[in-house]
């Protein structure tokens, strides 16, 4: 079964992601991480993350992917031993330095996408060093990766959604010359999102849309993809909530042949939708061409659809206990998703606050209300403005 | 610095990118004897490359691109058909090395933006008969990895250093959405901040600009000095190296380290 890999900026995050259906989670440390500037996790933290994984059959991979300078060494050995006791499943990484001391002490150790693997020759030198997994990069065809699975039956790892780095990872360091934060250590400060002039010549953009390969999940199991990877380790719970839950039904609905189109349709609405740039696929199918870039500055969108999140239920009173994120109101129709449930669609027909008082708008962020609800919801889960049929 | 006198004890160890054959007279009479032949479908960011059929024999060639499987079986070909063209080659992909561990040529690896600190070197050197140290780190990390290393190393010291390289085809695409006519190669900038961005059908690479001169570095010793020389004339060369040439260069992150944390979020949790 291919592998659903969720990204988790922090432990509520990960269990978000694993509850709502994520095969395993890649979470970042305080140190050595690409994300030097997200929460990350203590190594408390990692090893709480990894009992809760377990406990659900679930797995951990912990990112150590910088590139490292001599300092960025002192320490690097006792933090492996300290994941390895923790009790990670592996360490994805992309300096030699990390993969050969992980290896010593049989960490398992996936590859990074840093170390830009586009040719089975890449991959059967690296197994050769005894690295186990592969994140491909993210310019890997279908036919890529279909040569590089005959070639060297490596298990192979590739981004499904998110957002995409124009370079290719790890050959990057416009933001070191241009803020002189190191992008290969944590510090990428995301210049392929700015707008560049030029000298009589429109403003020249870089910028790429975003990742989306709904269309070709069904092949990439077909091919023999090992796991499916989502970007964005600092996006938010419902962000990982909706994209782990899609692509959850999605998958499940294609092992057991009930997908059907107007679900997928549905679920691709739903992505979009939570996206704040446009997703496409990029290189699997065809090079991205105009069409998978943007040329005018930033078109990014929030939208308001995430209204609130599932602390509890109230059996005896079947009260549903939200917490608040976006303004909603009586009349609005939202629809629940969550662990181990359909999407259900609900019209909100009174808002009772903490006092027992009925109000007609939940306006304050993170206030505590009441829904009158007949199902049963588990904490987690997740109301939005209901958009789009099922 | 006086390169004229360090020029006798470093003439053979400098490694130069050719941009024409008949520069080489000019780079002879400098005392640079080994170049480096841009090898033609197997490079970006190179303006001019060499078909294999045109390189000497005995010659380091170039292969700076990140190849797909089709790129590396051409490669793979190309260098089983031409063993005696090849003395030496300096490449990125690590498939590459996988395809030449066992031939008789000399290997360079150029891992970009990686080789940043001496234990990745020291493993890569086990595999490989030189590395070129990243531009990305200061003059004092590269002398402490020159401390654990001597003799093992290539370091670059003058020219334009690659910033980006995309495999897509941004200038293209740039031109096909602005309707406007399509130019390989482009200036631009963002806040006093220059880029060279040059597309070819491999890919779009980034220079940045001013150009670096690192030729304080030959003071350090050494296997090679690496001197790329794309976007710049022989005379700019020679200019560059008798230091009479009037262009702007910077010393890119010999003097100026780069930081990855914010202060202020390092403790957020």
């Amino acid at each position: 079964m291919t592998e659903l890999l969720s990204p988790a900026g922090d432990l509520e995050r990960l269990k978000i992601a694993l509850l709502y259906g994520a095969d395993a989670v890649y979470i970042g440390g305080k140190d050595y991480s690409l994300r030097a500037n997200a929460k990350n996790f203590s190594v408390d933290e990692i090893k709480e993350a990894c009992d809760f994984a377990h406990n659900l059959k679930k797995k951990v991979y912990v990112t150590v992917n910088i590139v490292f300078h001599d300092k960025d060494l002192i320490g690097l050995d006792e933090y492996l031993d300290k994941l390895k006791n923790s009790g990670v499943d592996s360490v994805i990484v992309s300096d030699i330095v990390a993969v050969t001391l992980a290896i010593s002490k049989k960490i398992p150790v996936i590859l990074s996408t840093q170390a830009s693997i586009l040719n089975y020759e890449a991959i059967k030198f690296w197994q050769s060093l005894g690295v186990e997994r592969f994140v491909l990069g993210r310019e890997a065809t279908r036919e890529d990766i279909i040569r590089i699975k005959r070639e060297t039956n490596a298990n192979i790892e590739c981004f499904i959604h998110g957002a995409m780095c124009t370079s290719i990872s790890g050959k990057c360091v416009l933001s070191n010359y241009t803020t002189n934060r190191d992008s290969n250590r944590g510090g990428c400060a995301q210049i392929c999102r700015w707008v560049f002039k030029s000298p009589d010549k429109p403003d020249f953009t870089l910028m790429s849309k975003d990742l989306n390969m709904v269309d070709y999940i069904e092949d990439m199991i077909n091919i023999g993809v090992n796991s499916f990877k989502i970007e964005g380790r600092m996006r938010s719970v419902y962000y990982v909530a909706t994209v782990i839950n899609c692509y959850r039904k999605i998958i499940d609905g294609l092992n057991n042949h009930t997908l059907t189109e107007k679900e997928k349709l549905y679920y691709k609405n739903i992505l979009d939708r939570v996206a704040n740039r446009d997703t496409v696929p990029q290189f699997y199918q065809k090079f991205p061409g105009v069409n998978e870039s943007y040329f005018q500055d930033r078109m990014e969108v929030s939208n308001q659809d995430f209204v609130g999140i599932v602390l509890d239920y109230d059996k005896k009173n079947k009260l549903v206990l939200i917490e608040q994120r976006n303004y909603f109101k009586v009349g609005d129709v939202v629809e629940f998703f969550g662990p181990n449930m359909e999407e259900y669609t609900y019209t909100i027909k009174e808002i009772i606050d903490e006092e027992g008082s009925r109000i007609d708008v939940a306006r304050h962020p993170m206030m505590h209300v009441y829904l009158p609800l007949d199902i049963e919801l588990e904490k987690y889960t997740m109301m939005r403005l209901k958009l789009f049929d099922k | 610095m006086d390169f004229q006198l360090v020029h006798g004890k470093m003439r053979n160890k400098i490694l130069i990118t050719i941009n024409r054959e008949e520069d080489i007279k000019t780079l002879k009479e400098l005392g640079i004897n080994t170049y480096v032949y841009p090898l033609d479908g197997f490079c970006v960011g190179y303006p001019n490359t060499f078909l294999i059929s045109k390189i000497p024999d005995n010659s380091y060639i170039l292969v700076n691109r990140i190849l797909d499987n089709k790129g590396i079986d051409d490669l793979k070909e190309l260098i089983n058909n031409n063993l005696n063209k090849i003395k030496g080659i300096i490449f990125d992909d690590l498939g590459i090395l996988q395809i030449i561990k066992d031939l008789k040529m000399e290997k360079i690896l150029y891992l970009s933006h990686f080789n940043t600190n001496k234990e990745s070197i020291n493993i890569y050197l086990d595999y490989v008969d030189s590395v070129i140290v990243s531009t990305d780190i200061t003059k004092k990390e590269i002398e402490d990895i020159i401390k654990f290393l001597p003799d093992k190393l290539t370091l670059f010291v003058l020219g334009y250093v690659g910033a980006m390289y995309s495999r897509r085809h941004l200038l293209d695409n740039y031109a096909k959405f602005h309707n406007i006519p399509y130019q390989n190669e482009l200036n631009i900038t963002n806040t006093n901040h220059d880029f060279l961005v040059m597309e070819n059908e491999y890919g779009t690479y980034f220079y940045h600009t001013p150009l670096f001169n690192g030729l304080e570095l030959l003071e350090l010793n050494t296997k090679y000095y690496f001197i790329n020389s794309a976007f710049l004339s022989v005379q700019d060369i020679k200019d560059l190296l008798e230091g009479t040439s009037k262009l702007e260069t910077d010393t890119g992150f010999l003097y100026q380290e780069t930081i990855f944390k914010l202060k202020g979020e390092e403790n957020n949790d």
